[in-house]
């Protein structure tokens, strides 16, 4: 018996509870014009109290503390109405309420920002830690003109060149990185030893290089002849070219197809103190170890191949200049 | 906190970091632990993949994730975020043209959640090479000052090939470390 008592009690309570919120859904449903205009008046509120914060005393920042604070109430109070409303409005309406909040708090944040410098927390003994915060808008503008300080030819090298003989001969000079970039229908001729090489954006163009004792990294090539003895390279995005290999470690290649590999078959006097320098004067039979970045198989890859015999060029010589132009 | 203070204990008792080594293709990140290591550096071929080396530094393990930094394979780096203690970034200080890259891989790892605590180590690789950027010239290009200010960072310049730099550049990666993870015992 009790048990029913207790069960038609909260039956009661329920269809209380229900009629409550249908009647105060159907008083909302009246008054959506009205909320609307609530929200749009504690909207120009809050728009005139950040506009005063701007003319308020910015010496004296608990004041203004206290006076953001304020305005971050009135927003939530904003954001409560809104939500409260949400299921009365027109979705239109309820888009257009939340979009209305977003950007209140987000020049209130601006205000905040501009008008109470933050306290950094910061693990360096430096005080400047504070000043930084401004320095941070003009910083693009600082990274462009760090740009134009290292300019391309920064390093040694060739760039923009078409239908030139281009030599650089560092058989008596000791020499860092060398580039070559931007070049169409050159021959490049590098005669001694450098440590690292970047060649970029090269077309129909033939390359002959001496010992590099670091690295040569190649990318966008398109119809080109590289002779190359390296400790590394890697060839990024190259096209039917080939290349005439001495590596010490197995090359690479990525983004490419269309290419063939042979030996090296370089020469000029004195190449032979030059390869043995840079520990370089053993064949290693790794010109055709080809890794293939694209082709993670174990069957032979598509975008490469060895370059038959018969169409392999023979030794170049590169110490005369007229030699060896016709031979590739 | 429960499980925070028991990871804690463990790797007390243990004394392990996770460094992982990351940077753009040919920056040199596999010369340089090889050559932490005391091995030959002179026969590396580009890395298909990845290499694990664990590596006893002063009285810490370190394993050392060294992972492949071609092109293709930049999207599994995130494979190896998890419980990444120390983040080294490398840099090829002569390659002044992928810059921009570089700068650009850097921002988009150190976007990553997983990776919010580790302490960074930027090395300025190949300052042996002649006419190289400085250290300090690579700290502006790659706006290393406009960080996250809770994350602790350094930039050391480095040799892989003569060694310049790759001890002191470890050590206050370790020492960082050392200090959040073993506080300071």
């Amino acid at each position: 018996m009790e048990e029913g008592a207790e069960k038609h009690k909260k039956h009661l309570a329920m269809v209380e509870r229900l009629s409550k919120r249908s009647q105060r859904r159907s008083e909302n449903a009246e008054s959506s014009s009205s909320i609307l205009s609530q929200l749009s008046q504690l909207k120009s509120s809050i728009e005139s109290q950040l506009a005063q914060s701007l003319s308020s005393d910015p010496s004296d920042p608990s004041k203004l503390k206290l006076h953001f604070q304020n305005i971050s109430q009135s927003i939530s109070e904003l954001e409560q109405l809104v939500a409260q409303n949400s299921y009365s409005l027109p979705s239109y309406d309820v888009r257009t309420s939340l979009k209305t909040v977003s950007d209140l708090k987000n020049s209130l944040d601006l205000l905040t920002a501009q008008l109470i410098p933050r306290k950094k927390f910061s693990f360096k003994n430096k005080p400047t830690a504070t000043k930084k915060d401004d320095s941070a808008i003009p910083q693009p503008k600082q990274l462009s003109t760090l740009n134009s300080d290292f300019p391309t030819h920064h390093s040694p090298g060739f760039a923009n060149k078409t239908s030139e003989l281009l030599v650089a001969d560092f058989r008596d000079s000791q020499v860092g990185e060398f580039t070559l970039s931007d070049l169409d229908s050159c021959q490049v001729r590098i005669i001694g030893s450098v440590r690292a090489l970047f060649v970029h954006r090269l077309k129909n163009s033939t390359l002959y290089v001496g010992p590099v004792t670091g690295s040569v990294h190649i990318e966008d090539v398109h119809a080109c002849v590289f002779v190359i003895a390296s400790h590394q390279i890697r060839i990024h995005a190259a096209t039917k070219s080939d290349f005439y290999l001495r590596v010490r470690t197995r090359p690479i290649i990525e983004d490419t197809n269309a290419v063939r590999f042979a030996p090296y078959c370089l020469t000029y006097p004195g190449i032979e103190e030059d390869l043995r320098a840079a520990s370089l004067h053993d064949e290693t039979g790794n010109w055709t170890n080809v890794d293939d970045f694209r082709w993670l198989r174990a069957v032979q890859s598509p975008n490469w191949s060895v370059l038959p015999e018969n169409e392999r060029v023979g030794i170049v010589d590169i110490s005369n200049f007229q030699n060896g132009d016709n031979d590739l | 906190m429960g499980l925070l203070s028991i990871i804690r204990k463990i790797k007390r008792k243990e004394k392990e970091m996770r460094i992982l080594m990351v940077g753009l293709d040919n920056s040199g990140k596999t010369t340089i632990v090889l050559k932490i290591n005391g091995e030959d550096t002179s026969v590396i071929s580009p890395t298909l993949g990845f290499n694990i080396k664990t590596i006893t530094y002063q009285k810490y393990t370190l394993n050392i994730w060294d992972v492949g930094g071609q092109k293709t394979i930049r999207s599994y780096w995130r494979n190896y975020f998890e419980q990444t203690d120390g983040l080294v970034w490398v840099v090829d200080s002569s390659d002044l043209r992928r810059l921009d890259d570089c700068k650009l891989e850097l921002d988009n790892l150190l976007k990553e959640e997983r990776l919010s605590g580790a302490s960074l180590l930027i090395l300025a690789n190949k300052q042996d090479i002649k006419g190289v950027l400085t250290p300090e010239e690579i700290a502006k290009v790659l706006n290393l000052e406009a960080m996250d200010k809770s994350r602790h960072w350094q930039i050391v310049g480095c040799s892989a090939y003569t060694g310049e730099g790759l001890l002191e550049g470890f050590d206050w990666l370790v020492q960082d470390i050392a200090s959040r993870i073993y506080m300071l015992d």
